[in-house]
């Protein structure tokens, strides 16, 4: 385990005081450094290395979708994860990539699993960015149940089916929308698990627990979910390769 | 405001903020290590404001309700942010000629007021919020930015 130096950033003295707490605590992380507003964090990267940074949603001066998107310009910007008080609030800030969110007051659990995350992805790129890979850990997705977005955890999507102009992404946090192609969302999401099967249909190989053979060349895959997905003839073979590696 | 935009507040009551509550709960998560009695203090006053928030809503309440509730969200606010607001509140006795009000009918433009400088201005703010001919009237002082009054009619027919 890499133990990380994280830069926690909100205005917020109270609640920065309770999440710098809580980062100091954690065996993942080696330093915590805390800034109050966007211009003191921006002042602390450039003149820092920090693998990640926990980023309030909105604050004065810089605000920190604002934030994240100047680190579009650092050669080794660190993991942003969102803190904010509301997910269906902070879905604007999904604009940039960002590896998790935190809803306050953080809980220990969530913490650790978004800092576990954020290991993880130091350690498959060196040094170097997860999200160089284009997949980013959380997306906005429409929400056909009620108004406005949701935020929903890449690696808490099961499948998506292909529905015109839209893909119907479902999920363990229900079932979205979302104006794109297939094709893009494979481009886009790849680097997380997913894999096209079928020309309606991606799943996350991650929820994958079986696939099973068909007499006429094709595939069944099974979901953690229970859901059964056709597989094409023509990606059988790969995807039984891609399973076994 | 005037009494038929207090009608429309009313039939258009918005819900709780869940992002203001959860910030006030973080703030209290801060507390509960360094100074319980704080941490306490700051959920006595969120429970305080969410019974009020929560409960059924007549079409009216006593000005002194409406004040109290005014006054629970502002010193939550300044739990959130407490280097930068200062508070001065008018005694309730000083609003005994105002009859009942819609509901929300001052937190409402109080809390858009704050919310709105909070978000777009850094550094100390006192708001301070006056009796006035028709009501109340609402500053906003501090900062760089010059200061910002509001007023907020609670009496029909009576010029701001």
């Amino acid at each position: 385990m890499s133990a990380l130096v994280v830069l926690a950033v909100d205005d917020e003295p109270r609640a920065l005081a309770d999440v710098q707490r809580l980062l100091e605590r954690s065996p993942r992380v080696e330093r915590v450094d805390t800034a109050g507003g966007g211009r003191e964090a921006l002042s602390r990267l450039v003149s820092g290395h920090y693998d990640a940074l926990l980023l309030d949603v909105r604050m004065p001066e810089i605000e920190g979708l604002e934030l994240a998107r100047l680190l579009r310009r650092f050669d080794d910007p660190p993991e942003v994860v969102f803190l904010t008080g509301h997910a269906e609030a902070a879905v604007e800030a999904f604009e940039v990539e960002a590896m998790d969110f935190l809803v306050k007051p953080v809980s220990r659990e969530r913490l650790d699993a978004a800092l576990a995350r954020i290991e993880a992805a130091r350690a498959r790129s060196g040094t170097g960015s997860a999200q160089a890979s284009g997949a980013t850990g959380v997306v906005a997705l429409d929400n056909p149940g009620a108004e406005g977005k949701r935020l929903v955890r890449l690696d808490r999507i099961s499948r998506i089916d292909a529905d015109g102009d839209y893909a119907q992404i479902h999920s363990e946090d229900g079932d979205f929308v979302l104006r794109a192609s297939l094709a893009q969302l494979e481009e886009d999401w790849g680097g997380a698990g997913f894999a096209r099967v079928h020309r309606a249909h991606l799943v996350n190989l991650n929820h994958a627990i079986e696939l099973r053979s068909q007499p006429n060349g094709t595939a069944v895959i099974e979901l953690r979910d229970g859901s059964r997905v056709p597989v094409a003839r023509r990606s059988v073979a790969a995807l039984r390769r891609r399973l076994k590696g | 405001m005037s009494a038929s935009d207090h009608d429309s507040a009313r039939a258009s009551l918005a819900p709780v903020s869940a992002h203001f509550v959860n910030n006030v709960l973080a703030v209290t998560a801060s507390y509960i290590e360094d100074d319980p009695d704080r941490a306490r203090e700051v959920l006595a006053e969120l429970g305080q404001f969410l019974s009020y928030r929560l409960r059924e809503q007549p079409d009216r309440v006593d000005v002194a309700d409406e004040l109290a509730h005014t006054a629970a969200y502002l010193r939550l606010q300044q739990a959130r942010f407490p280097d930068r607001l200062a508070l001065e509140l008018p005694p309730v006795a000083a609003l005994a000629t105002i009859g009942p009000v819609a509901p929300l009918a001052i937190q409402r433009p109080v809390s858009e007021a704050l919310d709105r400088r909070l978000r777009e201005l850094p550094g100390p703010c006192s708001v301070v919020l006056r009796p006035a001919p028709a009501g109340l009237a609402l500053e906003l002082r501090g900062g760089e930015a010059p200061p910002q009054r509001l007023d907020i009619t609670l009496m029909e027919g009576v010029p701001a």
